[in-house]
């Protein structure tokens, strides 16, 4: 058998090539190195040997698993808020035209320019304690409600808020695959709203909700500003978790080890994200 | 029976006025092509007797029924788009058989009518295929199979096979039409294709800019066009600009007898001249000639320089640069707000108000 060497596709190879190298480098530098430390240093003890202490610690101290369970179900229940929500006005957005639309789209788009302290803040003083809220309640004579500042439900309305407008672009991006005519067309059949949701409109951005529930849970779970500053004090999601085990507590080992762990379920949602965006790739979903 | 009766449609979007007051009737099983360059309103006119777009005056009625406010899904209507609007998460089976499981069929029914339809249209065998595994061509007929099913009164197809080659959409035109009149069907197809107009229609309404120009047979449009624009529209044509006066009109140098006085449009088909020898004002210079193997068509230059084309027998053959005689059989004159004048050589006598036959 005789090869023939194409000299303009391997140089079009190596020139690809070259385009990633510098953003694996970097991924290589920044993130895996640093994790592989952190994993090597949570196991590995120079004059001591190997040790799993600092995990067996985590996983049987009952606050460690507390605080864990308390991100997780934040992280689930923030990101199907965040598709739940982005989703009517990602359709209404990639169905309609006008003013009205792009009003609805600069206003659901707004929260990505404010920054989560102003968020945060904004938040105590509508929702806090003795806030708008409050104020406008007792000027009706109405009794005041529980506040959900330092609550689960304080950071997950400031991360429903805050993530929105991501959520929405990533969604509208899907929504650019679905066709107007394949819509008009179940319509034209007799489907309705829903069915046409259902049936024709999900199937095809599947992978996009994926992705968007994967850029979500990867923010998540590492999120610490507004969970720091409106959530509960006992328990505490991983983010002030791991800042107050390093600083208030001094205490590194504990810390990289809940940073491994934090990381451990990032990967795994970046598989997923990896995953979607290869399916996505292969074809129209 | 299924007619369409549209009445005084109109339709704005903001300032801009997309149809114009249209009245039409389209009988129980016609093939009516809304034919008209882009732009010209014809696949509004479609959406809107397919609900998919509101009129902003007028009514549709589909046997002597209303139909103005309801949507796509309550009328009774099927359309097959422009970009096959084909399902790609769902096998063939499941894009035709979608519009029957919306009606709770029983299983056995929609299995038996999808195989039906999927015959009809030649696709017998492909119900497990997805659409990215068909041609184009099947594509298309994967969406008028998924529009028949559901055994609608009117067939609505909005340039259905634009996006497919010539010798595809030839044979897929005639397949249409086929179907159509086996089921007698009554169907409106949009097109701003003349060939494909005149191949399939049992009338053609010609559009431009909202209104209406012209309803009528193929042959009647192609014969006896109403305005300047259909002349030109429809068919090959040569339009050119001229002065009407003594009996004669002037345009470009070739004289030819013709009634009334003032400026005019005079319309010539390319077959409907003849080469003679070259005489004073029915002289022309030839700049090419092409060879379609079954006629020839002279491009050739008259004394100011305007283009003339004339096709003629297949063994005629003349040179670049060559002067060569025109003799025009029948010819047209258009002036504003008059009706149109026709001619013929032999009798050079106007025959207005002659129908053809």
């Amino acid at each position: 058998m005789v090869t023939v060497s194409h000299p303009r596709a391997e140089g079009g190879r190596l020139s690809g090539l070259l385009l990633v190298a510098l953003p694996v480098v970097l991924l290589i530098w920044l993130v895996l190195w640093p994790v592989l430390q952190a994993f090597v240093g949570t196991l590995y003890f120079p004059g001591k040997g190997f040790s799993a202490a600092s995990y067996v610690y985590f996983f049987s101290d009952a606050y460690s698993l507390r605080n864990l369970w308390l991100t997780l179900w934040v992280t689930a229940l923030t990101s199907a808020l965040r598709v739940a929500f982005a989703m009517p006005i990602a359709i209404y957005l990639r169905f309609r035209k006008g003013s009205i639309a792009a009003f609805v789209q600069s206003l659901a788009l707004f929260p990505m320019f404010v920054p989560s302290v102003l968020v945060a803040y904004a938040f105590i003083r509508v929702l806090g304690p003795n806030g708008i809220i409050d104020t406008l309640l007792v000027a009706v004579h109405l009794p005041k409600l529980p506040s959900p500042y330092l609550a689960p439900a304080g950071p997950i309305i400031g991360l429903v808020w805050e993530g929105l407008p991501l959520t929405l672009l990533l969604l509208l991006s899907g929504l650019g695959r679905v066709s107007t005519a394949s819509v008009e067309a179940a319509r034209d059949l007799g489907a309705k709203g829903w069915t046409i949701f259902t049936r024709i409109i999900l199937p095809r951005i599947q992978s996009s909700i994926i992705v968007a529930l994967a850029f979500n849970v990867l923010g998540l779970f590492s999120a610490f500003t507004l969970p720091y500053l409106l959530g509960p004090a006992s328990p505490e999601m991983m983010g002030p978790y791991m800042q107050r085990t390093f600083s208030d507590n001094a205490d590194p080992l504990n810390a990289t080890t809940q940073a491994v762990i934090t990381f451990a379920f990032c990967a795994a949602f970046g598989v997923i994200y990896v995953r979607a965006i290869a399916k996505g790739r292969k074809g129209p979903a | 029976m299924a007619q369409v009766r549209l009445s005084g449609i109109a339709k704005t979007f903001g300032k801009v006025t997309a149809l114009d007051a249209m009245d039409l009737v389209i009988d129980d099983g016609e093939l009516v092509c809304l034919l008209g360059p882009s732009g010209s309103g014809k696949s509004t006119l479609l959406r809107i007797i397919g609900g998919f777009e509101m009129p902003s005056e007028g009514t549709i009625a589909i046997d002597g029924v209303d139909v103005t406010d309801l949507p796509p899904e309550q009328r009774p209507t099927a359309m097959v788009f422009q970009s096959h609007a084909l399902w790609s998460h769902m096998t063939v089976f499941g894009n035709v058989a979608f519009g029957l499981k919306l009606r709770h069929l029983p299983k056995a029914e929609i299995r038996d009518r999808v195989e039906r339809v999927l015959d009809l249209v030649g696709l017998s065998g492909y119900g497990a295929r997805l659409p990215s595994q068909l041609s184009g061509g099947q594509q298309q007929r994967v969406a008028l199979a998924r529009s028949l099913v559901i055994e609608p009164k009117i067939l609505l197809l909005d340039e259905p096979f634009a996006s497919l080659d010539q010798h595809l959409r030839e044979r897929l035109r005639d397949e249409v039409r086929d179907i159509q009149q086996r089921l007698g069907i009554t169907a409106v197809f949009v097109t701003h294709g003349q060939d494909e107009a005149l191949a399939i229609s049992d009338r053609i309404v010609v559009l431009a800019d909202g209104r209406m120009q012209q309803v009528g047979r193929p042959g009647e449009i192609y014969a006896e066009p109403k305005t300047a624009f259909v002349a030109g529209f429809i068919g090959a044509m040569n339009m050119l600009d001229g002065t009407l006066a003594d009996g004669e009109i002037l345009a470009s140098g070739l004289r030819l007898p013709a009634e009334g006085s003032g400026l005019a449009r005079l319309a010539i088909r390319p077959e409907d001249i003849s080469l003679t020898e070259p005489e004073e004002g029915r002289t022309m210079t030839v700049r090419r000639m092409i060879d379609f193997g079954a006629h020839v068509v002279i491009d050739g230059k008259l004394a100011d320089g305007t283009h003339l084309r004339i096709q003629t027998d297949k063994a005629i053959r003349v040179s670049q640069g060559e002067q060569i005689g025109i003799c025009v059989e029948s010819w047209t004159v258009f002036t504003d707000g008059d009706e149109p004048r026709r001619y013929r050589s032999d009798t050079v006598r106007s025959f207005r108000g002659a129908r053809y036959a």
